[in-house]
């Protein structure tokens, strides 16, 4: 469905990714695991799109060059150069690290600017669905956006991107800062859109060990390069994964 | 009485002349130097579609209007989008093109008194005591209808939702694929034609003229700025505010130091609270 290769994203001279390649398939799950600045949001935002944007308004008011180099392909056509709006289009949605409520929409004002590209029908159907999935969100909504708590967010920044009716779905971050609790219900509902949407899911995460039982495959970036890549077993199978991102020492394993 | 409805209407008047630019800043954070050039703009255009071409008078308007937004389209479209991001080029800009279009239309010999576009009523009545005419209370109406609709298009509309999602946070926007840079120029062609509103309304009640153009973006940037910039609610309050101390200051004090109050009120907000009544930045700000 969607691959990215040999990507490479410069800010000035300092490398953020370094030939990284990275392929997910139609209805997979799909996990990057790194710890802070190994470069999961500049991947996700290369492959949504925005790293564009970015480029285009460094570049017009002389700020930082940023230079991406690489080829990323999606239902078999390249994107690698396309303005995210269109990417979004054609089913590219990212959520963001940080949520990126509208603070000052009500949560139903939040789904409805969700779904500027569904057509009425589409935006009815997903807003029921989405209450279906988080029933938390449904009595909050008339609730400022701002005022809600990080778990409440992360799932309304979860639902504001599935009215954008994606075909892959890009999720930075989704667990950061929250409680265990809170974690347990958006990991099974990230399960639950994949198993009952068919949506493709990316998910980034500092910390393996909450999402892994739901991805298919995952990839492991340090300092921008794609170190590991392999299946949940494989991943679960290698001892120096398990010991850096799952928290499971090994007993007689590096200390 | 007299001041209630006089500082009503003046304040009704202020809210049309600042919206357009409360609108496009808001969404675009373009400030439109421009905004003063595009009333004026109108008004001569539908002087000219109505009196020179002898068209229908509404006709002439809507014409004038829709012209307009198109005029702001294109400026955003050919010249604010290539220094977008840069606040400085984007205000020197939009007011080189300001002072260009006034200019030019100085040079092109539209001066002078002969310039008037008649009221949409004839006729005025007595209310609580005070002579009121008709066009006045028209102003009003349309003020009020204007609030309501720019309301209704911002929470009900697909475009107005995503108006204001962009105005909130545009790369969040970006990523549910709606288009900056398209919507900055339906921002844009939306807030030049409040503009263009705002000229046809109010032109009537004097003559066009250049100078009109430089008082309107005064007036419409010290609304702007005591309501806290980017807020429409805090642009219509602002307006009352200021439309009332201009109204209570040419009662006590005189005619000519109306214009004062609305420059007073620029400086007495931006020393005692920078971001306005309503301003965004404010927590930003105030933090600093």
């Amino acid at each position: 469905m969607l691959e990215a290769t040999d990507l490479m994203v410069f800010y000035e001279n300092m490398l953020a990714l370094n030939n990284v390649s990275i392929r997910c398939d139609e209805s997979r799950i799909v996990g990057v695991f790194g710890a802070n600045s190994a470069g999961k949001s500049t991947l996700m935002y290369t492959l949504s799109g925005i790293m564009e944007d970015i480029r285009k308004k460094e570049e017009m008011s002389g700020g930082e060059r940023i230079t991406v180099l690489g080829r990323i392909e999606y239902m078999g056509k390249e994107i690698t150069r396309l303005k995210p709006s269109k990417r979004a289009r054609l089913g590219i949605v990212l959520c963001p690290e940080r949520r990126r409520i509208f603070n000052e929409s009500s949560v139903l004002e939040n789904l409805r600017i969700g779904g500027y590209l569904a057509s009425p029908k589409q935006a009815k159907e997903t807003l029921d669905y989405v209450f279906q999935l988080f029933p938390a969100i449904e009595k909050l909504k008339k609730r400022v956006g701002g005022f809600l708590s990080g778990g409440e967010q992360q799932m309304l920044a979860v639902g504001r991107a599935l009215m954008a009716q994606p075909k892959l779905l890009l999720l930075d971050e989704p667990l950061m800062g929250l409680s265990p609790l809170i974690q347990a219900i958006l990991v099974r509902s990230t399960r639950e859109i994949r198993n009952q949407t068919g949506i493709s899911i990316i998910v980034t995460e500092q910390y393996a060990r909450p999402v892994i039982p739901i991805v298919d495959y995952a990839f492991i970036l340090e300092n921008g390069t794609a170190v590991l890549e392999g299946t949940k077993q494989e991943m679960l199978g290698n001892p120096d994964v398990r010991s850096a991102y799952f928290g499971v020492e090994e007993e007689g394993g590096k200390s | 009485m007299d001041i209630l409805i006089y500082g009503t209407i003046n304040s009704v008047s202020l809210a049309l002349m600042a919206l357009g630019f409360a609108l496009v800043y808001g969404i675009s954070r373009v400030a439109n130097f421009a905004h003063g050039a595009l009333y004026v703009v109108t008004g001569f255009l539908t002087w000219s579609l109505f009196k020179g071409a002898g068209l229908n008078y509404a006709l002439s308007i809507a014409l004038a209007m829709l012209f307009t937004g198109l005029i702001g389209a294109l400026i955003y479209q050919f010249f604010l989008i290539r220094v977008r991001g840069m606040a400085i080029s984007e205000i020197i800009a939009s007011y080189a093109i300001g002072l260009a279009i006034l200019e030019g239309f100085r040079w092109g010999g539209f001066k002078g008194m002969t310039y008037t576009l008649p009221p949409f009523v004839e006729g005025s009545m007595v209310l609580a005591g005070t002579p009121v005419d008709y066009h006045r209370l028209l102003v009003v109406l349309i003020g009020f209808g204007v609030v309501a609709f720019l309301w209704a298009f911002t929470h009900y509309s697909r475009i107005g939702l995503a108006l204001r999602g962009m105005a909130q946070d545009e790369r969040a926007a970006l990523m549910l694929g709606i288009d900056s840079d398209l919507m900055a120029v339906v921002a844009m062609a939306f807030g030049s034609m409040l503009a263009g509103l705002s000229a046809v309304v109010l032109l009537p009640l004097g003559n066009i003229v250049v100078e009109k153009g430089y008082d309107v973006l005064i007036q419409a940037i010290a609304v702007c700025i005591v309501g806290g910039l980017g807020s429409w609610f805090g642009a219509v309050v602002a307006a009352f505010i200021i439309g009332f101390a201009q109204i209570v200051t040419v009662v006590w004090w005189g005619a000519h130091f109306q214009m004062v109050v609305a420059l007073l009120a620029i400086i007495f907000t931006l020393v005692l609270r920078p971001s306005g009544l309503f301003g965004r930045q404010k927590e930003l700000e105030e933090r600093v």
